[in-house]
């Protein structure tokens, strides 16, 4: 007897193989006591023997029972992971013969989830490590918060107050301070490079407890005046500079003409918040023996350690006290201000933080959308296969399997589309970094790891849930056997499916306007931040360094001619709208010169002092920065006019609060120095972003004073600054070729970082909002044109009938609308509901923004209007008696 | 009281029983009156040895089992051997005999 085919049964129970095996046992049990039986034994005698005969039966049944269950679970095991290949070939092959469909699939779920993750990646190097320092919960940021609104935000300290402060507080083991700048490196071979540089006091790096990667730390006796100049460098610039060579540690470099020791390395990744290639010890010495005149200068960024037990409320009341009584000692200097701590994290991540948040919660929304996309294409897909599957089910696949098979698609598609997005990523990031290495505050890097790689692989994940819901959900509702009788497409499955759709469109509409709204109001928000934070535009300026030096340009009437001929020729040329020059441009600091004013009583141990940025020609209009009062200099402010200048807002607001134009100073030690009349007052340039405050500046009329004679020229151009370079160096040797033209570069490069971080959020939020907007729009227009199609022939019957073309199209334009408008009164209405979320990160608009508020609803409904017209129109083309007779 | 002869392993059982099935497909009494009659009367295996042995080769996919009934109209468990079950046999009949004469080498005088 050969035996049947191996035909599995379906699963055997615990049960089932327990009763198998007792019938196996008892019929064995019985052969043998028949058998004895026919030897002539009684019949209880012969079961009794075969009994014994046996052996342990217990034990017997026992261990075939768990051989059997081990036995059983591995082959539902097998069973499972057959199927599961299976539906996975089937899932490819299937995908692989709709490559529209798999490819529109595949790149949305690459293009949000990219988005998604590399936001996350972001996030998580900014909000979600701690801080590289020990003990990080006991460091805070030492700023001066403004006392009686008299300015916002916060300020630094000056070095005399932060002496003050550390001298006298109680709540802190110590408070260190830093600065930071931009110097050059001069390497054996090769150009002069930037270096960006941080200047910290001696105990700073024992205050952060952080340990070198190779040498020492500064300490407090490389900050004295006496002490040789050493520095330590960063993992990156040590690879740079000295070849990430440890026996080459010692070197010295030459930075800023200076040759400086390095005697340490920092491990990789150490920073205060910005990147820096070096860090130098500050030498306060010199500032604190003139307290006079720098306690007025405020430029040291605090760092401080909490006693342990000690919270930031108390340090709070401390500084707060001491602040009370330098105001009381310095009213001049400290009435305004008082040191107040916050949380070092918060500090240096500042608004950041909030609006990566948003970000990523704008990306999750974006993933929903595409989601619901997904959904409604998977379930056209879905029912148009609705035969196929009524067949499959016919011979004997059970629905839990059709459904996994739908399931395994969605699946499929959503985890390409992960793996891809994780590349899209990566390249996002890396190109991020690129552009500006410090885009992304904090000291972390942005980088792609395990855990950023797992929220992917969780979302890819969801993505395949959610999109294959819908039509596993739908399947399971099909009639199948109506599907094998009706012909070809027919109706469009169902009313739970029409249902599911509508529900599906709506959705996505709502979603994809509150998140319109939301990024509109950010847009603009982002926009008046651009403008007004910097105080002028910094794009499409190009400018360059001169160099007079020498007898040949002694006297101010030689220094005129040349800038005059250089750009009066620039100023003539195409595609320049204006042309300045200035001692120094924004970033590359200033001198200062106190100020006597007319018509007051100065107090001489207290002069008001300003920074002092002698301009020419038309800088202030190359740079962008407004005229807020008076006029700017003309052609007639030559040297036999009267001296004049312009004073920036803060200069205003600070010194002459009655009014300045045509009030007049004296700058200068003495006295009796030629008078300056204010004529004019330009807004605020804040070009290192909220870190560091506006000093109120004097802007004298080069022509008039010429302090220095080499300046730094400023050229707006229409188009791409860097065209213009050519022109300028011309226009500069047509004037004298001797002269040395250096450092061309757009405003933009010298300005540098914060704008690129801010200028990139801005293009990914917008890129967002577009994403959810086509995203819609083409949910919109799949699900009609599907459900236009499939309504053929009543668009048939009804034109036999003797409809109107307009009519048709009416109908289908009025479903469409009626979607659009109900999803647009859902989104409406969440995005009220969320205003306040947005509100924190608004600049310069209001949550109730009236051009958001109506232009969203009216870009959303002009856009569903196109995307139901092309289904209406297709629409009318229905030929009525092709569509009757068809399928 | 066991018949199976003391200290033999779970293998040799394990051997026997898939040489029995070799001969032919047969249920379990079957195995144990062929490999009975096939010793002469020596290897008398009782059910305590001889089912977890055709459980645990079936476990490990070496034979294949399926209700039928007796040549006297009964339900009973018949195994057969599997393709894999016969390559296992022919391997382990020659270890056997490796073994087999090996010890009798050892075990022989002088």
């Amino acid at each position: 007897m050969k035996g049947p085919l191996s035909f599995r049964f379906p699963w055997r129970s615990r049960g089932r193989i327990a009763a198998e095996i007792d019938a196996e046992l008892a019929f064995h049990l019985a052969m043998r006591a028949a058998e004895l039986e026919r030897q002539g034994i009684a019949h209880d005698a012969a079961i009794a023997q075969a009994r014994a005969e046996f052996g342990d039966i217990e034990s017997t049944r026992t261990y075939c029972r768990t051989q059997d269950e081990a036995g059983e679970r591995m082959m539902r095991w097998n069973d499972r992971l057959e199927s599961v290949w299976y539906d996975f070939r089937h899932a490819v092959r299937s995908l692989c013969r709709t490559p529209a469909f798999s490819g529109t699939a595949i790149l949305t779920v690459t293009l949000v989830l990219g988005a998604n993750t590399a936001v996350f990646s972001a996030a998580r190097a900014v909000l979600l490590r701690p801080l590289p320092y020990g003990h990080p919960d006991e460091l805070v940021a030492v700023q001066c918060k403004s006392v009686a609104g008299y300015f916002v935000g916060t300020e630094a300290l000056s070095p005399p107050d932060y002496q003050d402060y550390r001298a006298q507080q109680h709540a802190f083991t110590d408070i260190a301070a830093y600065s930071n700048a931009t110097e050059t490196w001069l390497p054996g071979q090769g150009d002069t490079e930037r270096v960006r540089a941080a200047l910290v006091t001696g105990n700073m790096f024992n205050l952060l407890e952080a340990t070198p990667r190779a040498g020492r730390i500064l300490l407090p006796s490389d900050a004295g005046p006496d002490a040789p100049d050493v520095a330590v460098i960063s993992s990156r610039f040590f690879e740079r500079a000295l070849g990430g060579d440890a026996a080459r540690l010692g070197e010295t470099l030459t930075i800023n003409g200076r040759a400086t020791r390095i005697v340490g390395v920092m491990r990789p990744g150490f920073t205060l918040g910005f990147q820096a290639d070096i860090w130098f010890p500050l030498d306060l010495s010199g500032d604190l023996a003139d307290p006079g005149r720098t306690r007025k200068q405020h430029w040291l960024n605090g760092i401080g350690r909490l006693r342990p037990g000690t919270t930031v409320e108390t340090a709070d009341r401390d500084l707060a006290l001491i602040g009370a009584h330098l105001a009381a000692a310095y009213p001049d200097a400290d009435s305004t201000r008082v040191a107040t701590p916050m949380p070092l994290r918060t500090w240096m991540i500042g608004s950041f933080g909030s609006g990566l948040t948003l970000l990523q919660g704008a990306a999750l929304l974006v993933l929903l959308i595409a989601c619901a996309n997904l959904a409604n294409l998977t379930l056209s897909r879905a029912l148009d296969r609705r035969r196929d599957m009524a067949v499959r089910a016919a011979l004997g696949s059970g629905r839990g399997r059709l459904i996994r098979q739908l399931f395994t698609e969605s699946m499929l598609i959503a985890l390409v589309g992960g793996a891809l997005a994780i590349a899209l990523a990566y390249a996002a990031t890396h190109w991020l970094l690129r552009l500006d290495a410090n885009a992304v505050p904090g000291p972390y890097p942005v980088a792609v790891d395990g855990i950023v790689l797992a929220f992917c692989a969780v979302l890819a994940s969801g993505t395949g849930v959610l999109s294959g819901l819908a039509p596993a959900f739908a399947v399971s509702r099909l009639d199948l056997q109506q599907a094998l009788r009706e012909g070809g497409r027919g109706s469009s499955g169902g009313r739970v499916v029409e249902r599911a759709r509508r529900a599906l469109v709506i959705g996505q509409i709502a979603l994809a306007v509150t998140l319109l709204i939301g990024t509109g109001l950010l847009v603009r928000s982002f926009r008046a931040l651009d403008g007004v934070k910097l105080g002028f535009t910094p794009d499409h300026v190009l400018t360059a360094a001169t160099n007079l030096t020498g007898a040949r340009y002694d006297t101010l009437a030689r220094v005129n001619l040349f800038y005059d001929q250089v750009l009066g020729e620039l100023a003539r040329t195409p595609g320049v709208v204006a042309v300045g020059a200035a001692d120094e441009l924004p970033t590359q600091g200033s001198t200062g010169a106190s100020m006597r004013i007319e018509g007051q009583v100065n107090d001489e141990a207290n002069l008001p002092n300003m920074a002092y940025i002698a301009v020419r020609g038309d800088y202030f209009r190359a740079l962008g920065v407004p005229l807020l009062a008076g006029r700017l200099f003309t052609a007639g402010d030559d040297s036999t006019a009267p001296d004049v200048a312009v004073i920036n807002e803060t200069a205003l607001h600070r010194f002459f609060p009655s009014g300045a134009i045509g009030r007049r100073i004296h700058i200068g030690p003495t006295a009796t120095g030629p008078a300056i009349t204010i004529v004019g007052v330009v807004g605020d340039v804040h070009a290192e972003g909220a870190s560091y405050p506006v000093l109120p500046t004097l802007f004298p009329n080069h022509r008039q004073v010429a302090g220095g004679a080499s300046l730094s020229i400023a050229v707006r151009t229409r188009g791409d600054p860097i065209a213009l370079t050519p022109a300028l160096r011309r226009a500069a040797r047509g004037a004298d070729p001797t002269v040395a033209v250096h450092d061309v570069a757009t405003l933009e490069a010298v300005v540098g970082e914060s704008l690129a971080s801010r200028r990139f959020a801005l293009a990914l939020v917008t890129g967002f909002a577009g994403l959810a907007l086509m995203l819609a729009t083409i949910g919109v227009y799949g699900v009609l044109a599907y459900l236009v199609a499939g309504r053929r022939r009543e668009f048939g019957v009804r034109l036999a009938l003797g409809a109107t073309q307009g009519s048709v199209v009416g109908l289908v334009l009025r479903q469409g609308l009626m979607w659009a408008g109900i999803g647009l009164a859902l989104g409406l209405a969440a995005a009220v509901a969320g205003r306040t979320l947005v509100a924190a990160s608004l600049y310069g608009v209001t949550p109730g923004d009236p051009i958001t508020w109506i232009g969203v609803p009216a870009i959303l409904l002009a856009v569903v209007t196109a995307a139901c017209l092309i289904p209406a129109l297709r629409a009318t083309r229905v030929d009525p008696v092709a569509a009757m007779r068809a399928d | 009281m066991s018949r199976t002869p003391p200290g033999m392993l779970q293998g040799t059982v394990d051997l026997l029983v898939l040489r029995a099935l070799a001969w032919n497909a047969m249920h379990g009494y079957e195995i144990s009156r062929w490999l009975e009659a096939r010793s002469d009367g020596v290897l008398m295996v009782d059910g305590a040895a001889l089912y977890p042995a055709l459980h645990r080769l079936e476990r490990r996919a070496w034979v294949a089992s399926w209700w039928g009934i007796s040549e006297n109209n009964r339900r009973a468990k018949f195994y057969r051997l599997t393709r894999t079950g016969t390559a296992h046999l022919r391997a382990s009949t020659t270890a056997w005999h490796d073994y087999a004469h090996a010890v009798a080498q050892v075990l022989a005088p002088r």
